[in-house]
């Protein structure tokens, strides 16, 4: 049994990237609508969601940084070996592996049906899927330091997008919020839970951990960065929720693209274009840092090249394309895999702290004993 | 090449641990019993030739490098070696004493008036007396023959005395090189206005006036089958990491080529991926620029016969830094970093962007600039891919010709081609106005890059791009700018990251990349050179004191 994860002094990051790489990896695809989702349940205190939703963030972190804590140097795939044995611990290593392509499934599919809703309608998804994947093979070969590399890019990159969100402010009416905590407390709830398609990115913590040279300072950035995307997702709340009414913003998809259409600059008007197509930078830390997890969980079962499995693993996805294509079946599987990114990233680590607490204690009466 | 440099350095210390021992040995015979030593040495070289022409050809076939005692069997050796060129020059100073060297290699004067009238004065006529009576500094005694024609290449004089197995080799180089002038790619307005011309000498010259430092080192390394090319590795010691000088030493070193005529040639062959769009060492022609570089931590590399200095390892934005930056006043040199910045992606993005936006997202433009825009457009006939790619052409075309003629018809040429063929291109109605402004904006952009090697790439990486928004609009920039993004993640120049001090972030080395901040802020070392500087402590405290001073 691998009890610590051997990482080449070269290949590891110093903490404060974890700032950039944990917002990359959280703000993806689900900031184009993820406001409609909550505005569903909770109404107008979807922004209460949001903060619950993130504080159940914060303790998972808290909690995943115990479990890693408890083990040296090793990432969740080598402590599920440790924890179930190596055949049950490969299934959960397995199943988690499967939510990481589930995920990077996720992400390429919903930013192809924009890009074929928004910009070109009749660019051929494969070709789209395709060209995104191109980039992530290329990325992915270069190591971790590229992809590192990206989320650092794509985070100072990106901050454009908060300002010019700045614009639909003139619009806003603010009595669209009052009054608060209008909704029950189950809504709220409730809301918070459909927040989890939007929110997942920070599990990447699990795998990344062993990477990171000072370990002792890697949770404060982890928690700095969730309050980072927190005041993101805020402040895009609070505009949609100012700038649509309530009926609007339920028939709306992408209520933040509906947001960015309606600037005019002297020099430019429709910025969502330009947006949506940025957005593949966004996106493309995302992607990485998946299929990324993905392989480090996968070598524990097969050793494989990373250029082997890169391809197969693009392949796969490809391939897996084809089927889903109109937004009701997307709507349903974006559904499905919040779900099961749910049960993996919000319950899992709890039993699995749970575990590990119970398998060291009967460790420290075995030592007692002997 | 290694190998070969070992056996070298080992027969010279062979030579000189056998060279002073007779030397000493005759002196002493001749301070006690002249006559005698001399007569003995006289009975063994006659016995030698006495033994016959055959006992010395069999000697020769023997071992091909041992130097004929016969003067005619020599010089027919010395010709047969180098093909008996038209300029050998032979010349029998006495019965026994034969001078060859090749003409114009040498300085004529020095052996009018330095060697001839020694040598026709001499008595004593062994190769180490002649080495000690020449008033000059370069003389060497060789007994292989290779290294006797590869001394005489580089311009001896070589002094053969008939008898000896050793031959006297004066070496009075004669370089004839450019007078030193101001470096015409690399112009700057403030500035020193020198430039490195193509010798090797006169270059490390001017390196060590800028630098007084006996930290200064200069390792010779040769390069090249064929040409046999000097290289000067230099660098300063305690301040270059010891990691990179040992890479660049090995990786010239494992060099195996026939013939090096340029630096550039070297600096592509000793680069971390040859693959790669963007250089990853500096060519300059500037001395000022190779000792900041030196001072801050790199590698430098001369080549003889080359123009151009090698410097390693290089990031991506010090390639968009001039010298001059530093002679400016900060706020305008930071202004100028900026505008060069900004440069890189007009250059790259704006045509491309024009490109996509007419031809799929029309959408994007306000209506008061849309309809100057279709006016202009309305006569072409063309889709603007093909509009944009045939004025980019033109461009190409205009600066290559421009490059390759003399000064004065280049001229010429840029001004026919600019205003001529553009004005009519668009009175013809095969381009549009709004077009060329963007071309020529994108053009203009490029040449501010200070570095050419960088400018070059900077322009051609517009192509590709054309075509990608030409066939899928933004979708296509965004592809090829995250292509290009992790293309430059992938790089490192001698194994440091490329897109240093951004990625890895250092926070320090930012006061002196995209912007310039005043001089307290900046600390003069490299982002990749990663040396604790004993001197650049102090330096600082001895800010900090003087701030505590103001207080």
């Amino acid at each position: 049994m691998k009890k610590a994860l051997q990482v080449n002094p070269t290949q590891m990051f110093n903490a404060p990237l974890l700032l950039f790489i944990i917002c990359a990896a959280q703000i993806g695809v689900g900031v184009h609508g993820f406001q409609s989702f909550i505005y569903e349940h909770a109404k107008k205190d979807a922004w209460i969601s949001i903060i619950i939703s993130f504080l159940a963030a914060h303790i998972i972190v808290f909690i995943i940084f115990k479990i890693l804590q408890l083990y040296d140097s090793n990432d969740i795939y080598g402590i599920n070996l440790d924890l179930f044995g190596k055949y049950f611990g490969n299934f959960v290593n397995l199943a988690l592996i499967t939510y990481c392509g589930l995920a990077y499934f996720v992400i390429i599919k919903n930013y192809r049906e924009v890009i074929n809703t928004w910009v070109f309608p009749d660019l051929s998804p494969a070709f789209i899927t395709a060209i995104l994947l191109i980039i992530v093979i290329y990325a992915f070969t270069g190591g971790l330091r590229v992809i590192i590399g990206i989320c650092f890019f794509s985070f100072f990159l990106s901050l454009f997008i908060p300002i010019i969100l700045l614009f639909p402010i003139e619009y806003s009416r603010i009595n669209y919020l009052l009054p608060i905590l209008d909704s029950d407390f189950i809504s709220i709830l409730k809301g918070a839970y459909y927040m989890t398609f939007t929110i997942v990115g920070f599990e990447i913590i699990g795998t990344l951990y062993p990477f990171v040279k000072e370990k002792k300072k890697a949770q404060k950035y982890v928690h700095f960065a969730l309050f980072l995307t927190l005041m993101f997702y805020l402040f895009i709340m609070f505009i949609t929720s100012t700038f649509f009414s309530g009926e609007q913003l339920e028939r709306t998809i992408w209520a933040t693209l509906s947001l960015l259409s309606i600037i005019r600059l002297p020099f430019l008007e429709r910025v969502e274009i330009i947006t949506i197509c940025f957005w593949m930078i966004i996106i493309l830390p995302n992607l990485c840092l998946y299929a990324w997890s993905a392989y480090r969980g996968f070598i524990r079962i097969i050793d494989i090249t990373e250029k082997k499995f890169i391809l197969i693993f693009s392949l796969l996805i490809f391939i897996a394309a084809f089927p889903l294509q109109t937004r009701i079946q997307i709507e349903k599987f974006n559904n499905f895999f919040g779900s099961v990114a749910f049960y993996l990233i919000f319950v899992y680590p709890l039993f699995l702290y749970f575990i590990a607490l119970i398998k060291k204690k009967m460790f420290r009466k075995k030592g007692g004993k002997g | 090449m290694f190998f070969r440099k070992k056996r070298n350095k080992a027969s010279l210390k062979k030579t000189l641990e056998q060279s002073p021992p007779p030397s000493q040995n005759e002196i002493d015979a001749e301070q006690s019993q002249p006559s005698t030593s001399k007569s003995h040495k006289d009975d063994i070289t006659t016995k030698d030739l006495s033994k016959g022409p055959a006992n010395n050809s069999t000697a020769r076939k023997d071992d091909p490098e041992t130097i004929s005692s016969s003067t005619e069997i020599f010089v027919k050796d010395i010709k047969k070696r180098i093909h008996s060129p038209a300029d050998l020059v032979i010349r029998y100073v006495s019965d026994t004493i034969t001078i060859l060297y090749i003409d114009n290699l040498i300085k004529e004067d020095i052996l009018n008036e330095k060697i001839l009238p020694n040598l026709q004065n001499m008595n004593e006529e062994t190769p180490m007396r002649i080495q000690k009576l020449l008033p000059l500094p370069r003389v060497t005694v060789f007994d292989r023959m290779n290294e006797v024609i590869e001394t005489m290449l580089t311009g001896a004089v070589i002094i053969h005395v008939a008898g000896h197995n050793l031959t006297t080799l004066v070496i009075i180089p004669a370089r004839e090189a450019r007078s030193l002038t101001s470096p015409e790619n690399e112009s700057q307005v403030i500035g020193s206005q020198v430039g490195f011309n193509e010798s090797l000498s006169t270059n490390v010259s001017l390196i060590r006036r800028y630098i007084l430092n006996p930290n200064l080192v200069n390792e010779k390394i040769k390069v090249g089958k064929q040409t046999n090319t000097s290289l000067a590795l230099l660098y300063i010691d305690g301040v270059a990491s010891e990691q990179n000088i040992n890479t660049v030493r090995q990786r010239l070193n494992s060099l195996d080529v026939r013939d090096i005529i340029d630096s550039a040639e070297i600096a592509e062959l000793i680069d971390d991926s040859s693959l790669s769009l963007f250089p990853q060492i500096l060519l300059t022609e500037r001395p000022d620029r190779f000792c900041d570089d030196l001072l801050s931590g790199k590698v430098g590399i001369l080549v003889d016969g080359s123009s151009m200095g090698i410097l390693c390892p290089y990031t991506f934005i010090e390639f968009f830094q001039s010298r001059e930056d530093k002679n400016l006043r900060w706020p305008i040199a930071t202004f100028v970093r900026l505008l060069r910045f900004l440069a890189i992606f007009i250059s790259a993005f704006f045509t491309p962007l024009y490109v996509a936006t007419l031809t799929f997202h029309y959408e994007v433009i306000p209506q008061p600039l849309l309809i100057p825009l279709s006016e202009s457009r309305a006569k072409v006939p063309f889709p603007p891919i093909l509009e944009a790619l045939f004025l980019e052409l033109i461009i190409e075309l205009l600066r290559e010709a421009g490059a390759r003629l003399p000064t004065k018809i280049g001229q010429t040429i840029g001004i026919v081609g600019g205003i001529v063929l553009g004005t009519a291109a668009v009175d013809a109605g095969i381009t549009s106005n709004i077009l060329i402004i963007i071309v020529a904006l994108c053009a203009l952009s490029a040449f501010t890059t200070p570095n050419y090697m960088m400018g070059n790439t900077v322009r051609v990486l517009r192509f590709p791009i054309i075509i990608l928004a030409g066939f899928w609009g933004y979708y296509g920039i965004m592809f090829a700018f995250c292509m290009l993004l992790i293309h430059l993640l992938r790089q490192s120049s001698l194994g440091a990251p490329y897109m240093s001090p951004f990625y890895p972030l250092r926070l320090k080395s930012l006061a002196d990349s995209i912007v310039r901040l005043p001089y307290p802020f900046i600390i003069r070392k490299s982002p990749n050179a990663r040396v604790e500087d004993p001197e650049l402590s102090t330096m600082q405290a001895s800010l900090k004191d003087q701030k505590k001073v103001k207080e």
